[in-house]
């Protein structure tokens, strides 16, 4: 086949504008997924584009006692959300040169730095809520940590690497994807990616009641462009998210293999076919659980917990 | 990458299921420990027990081992049916469900049992029987499925986890017995789950017993009544 190859940086620019064009879409569509299952009609698929337009020619109101970093840090998070699909296969099965410069961890420290710049805006206001919100947001992700630590410790003796490239060729073959040890990471990271996005078991993404809101609830007091952008990055971590599920532990098939334009292009669609799948799968838990309670969340958290570390102890003998 | 090679000669389907209904029995040994109504510890119980026949049918067809159908059909109806079935019966007299008896937070259970469990999986793992034959990660979980078992036991406070704790350390046994030595004389694995059905029926009678007593399935009245 004789196609345009593009140059390696370009295809990183094609992820990035990947993330950042499609996210609010799935978002969209799991919302309107989620509305079906419960009979109801559902918000227009492509709604979030329109309330992130419609944020964008609204004003900013700053809460007095706020100071500059109110308003820098939704453009830091958002920054942070940018940077992450550089390091993860979003669409190659090959590393990319930028996919060096951060490993699992690197990519888990800069999504920590975007959740921690949030939760400073929000410890900035004055709003009872917004604090209440970024405190128990700040608990609950290092109540997190260990789990994905343990992921991590079983990706590295799988492949004695921590490059989420390596792990999905590693777990490409069927084979090697049905190991024990991969399918109790991979489900541990599944429930992190759960709590993570803020869905049914540790929170009501939809909901408005103040009181059970964790990370809903530390973007309360902004307004206009600043909120547009919390809420695109917001859809944009939950996409890089379901990117690192999908594409690096879950079903890593699918994503291009060389660099002609057509693969790479192809890779988009089927990579949002299965973000769909997954959201789909998403939006029934939401409907068949219900909410923990707060003080509950940390069993949940300790079940991931117990996923990963049992996975890490299965490698420790399995020795495969 | 070296993982790859190494799956690709991966001993048995036996070696692969053995691991595979191993984990699962640890599982739902954790979801016992911190399940709350005593009616879904029970489903956990035939479960699991599911899982380790499941097994016994998965060894007997790929050592061509006759006897262990028989055993696995006989756990099939013993610990799948009867055994919960009992239990429910005492439950429906006693419908006291008890929601809270654990003696910590679910999420320290929890990590006390990963600690324990660990433990049993690293002193196998570091005892000098290993064998192409042999499925050690398989022992090893078995190892670590009985001393959740032990904690179970001790950490809730009431009569229906005490007694499926117990039954559900014999799943244990029986795990590793079946990947240990899968042709063990019928006779000797008829004799545990012989065993098994005294120990349902002594602990039948203990929980209706305790239950006239106390009105309760807890066992928390019995710490009061001590000194």
């Amino acid at each position: 086949m004789t196609g345009v190859e593009l140059a390696p940086a370009e295809i990183q620019v094609l992820q990035d504008l990947t993330i950042l064009v499609f996210a609010p879409f799935v978002s969209g569509a799991i919302a309107h997924v989620e509305a079906r299952v419960q009979g109801r009609r559902g918000p227009r698929i492509l709604q979030p584009y329109y309330d992130i337009a419609k944020l964008f020619r609204k004003e900013t109101l700053v809460p007095e006692d706020a100071s500059f970093v109110f308003l820098v840090a939704p453009i830091v998070a958002f920054v942070c959300y940018l940077t992450v699909p550089l390091l993860i296969p979003v669409l190659t099965s090959y590393p990319l040169p930028l996919g060096y410069m951060g490993d699992i961890l690197g990519g888990g420290f800069i999504l920590a730095l975007a959740g921690f710049a949030v939760a400073l805006a929000a410890a900035e206001t004055d709003a009872p809520y917004a604090q209440l919100g970024s405190s128990r947001a700040m608990t609950f992700g290092a109540l997190v940590e260990p789990s994905i630590l343990f992921v991590t410790f079983t990706v590295a003796l799988l492949t004695a690497t921590d490059l989420p490239y390596f792990e999905a060729a590693a777990v490409r073959p069927l084979g090697q994807a049905v190991h024990p040890a991969h399918i109790l990471a991979a489900f541990a990271f599944f429930l992190v990616v759960l709590a993570d996005t803020g869905r049914i078991p540790v929170e009501t993404h939809s909901s408005t009641l103040e009181f059970g809101m964790i990370d809903e609830a530390r973007t309360l007091e902004h307004s206009g462009p600043a909120f547009a952008l919390l809420k695109w990055g917001a859809a944009m971590k939950q996409m890089v998210l379901y990117v690192i599920l999908i594409n690096v532990f879950v079903a890593p098939w699918g994503l291009a293999g060389s660099r002609q334009l057509g693969s790479v292009l192809l890779a988009i669609p089927i990579f949002l076919a299965k973000a769909l799948g997954l959201g789909i799968v998403f939006a029934v838990i939401d409907n068949s659980f219900s909410k923990l309670r707060l003080f509950k969340i940390t069993e949940f958290m300790a079940a991931a917990f117990l996923l990963a570390v049992l996975a890490v102890l299965v490698l420790y003998l399995g020795g495969r | 990458m070296h993982g790859l090679s190494a799956a690709a000669s991966a001993p048995s389907a036996v070696t692969g299921a053995a691991e595979t209904v191993a984990i699962l029995v640890l599982l739902s040994e954790f979801a016992m420990l911190r399940a709350a109504l005593s009616r879904s510890q029970v489903r956990l119980y035939a479960f699991q027990s599911l899982a380790v026949a499941a097994l016994a049918f998965i060894v007997a067809a790929e050592r061509h081992i006759g006897e262990l159908y028989v055993l696995g059909g006989l756990s099939v109806l013993l610990k799948v049916l009867i055994v919960p079935a009992i239990i429910y019966r005492v439950l429906r007299e006693a419908p006291d469900d008890v929601a809270t008896s654990h003696r910590f937070g679910v999420a320290s259970m929890v990590l006390l049992a990963i600690v324990l469990s660990g433990f049993g999986i690293f002193v196998v793992g570091t005892m000098p029987i290993h064998s192409k034959l042999l499925p050690v990660l398989a022992l090893a979980v078995a190892a670590a499925v009985i001393l959740v078992a032990f904690l179970l036991v001790i950490v809730r406070s009431d009569v229906v986890s005490q007694a499926v704790g117990f039954f559900s350390l014999e799943n244990g046994v029986s795990l590793a017995s079946f990947v240990l030595a899968a042709g063990l004389p019928l006779i000797a694995e008829v004799a545990f789950l012989f065993d098994l059905l005294v120990a349902v029926v002594v602990f039948g009678v203990l929980m209706r017993v305790h239950h006239g007593r106390s009105a309760s399935l807890s066992t928390r009245p019995l710490e009061r009544l001590r000194g």
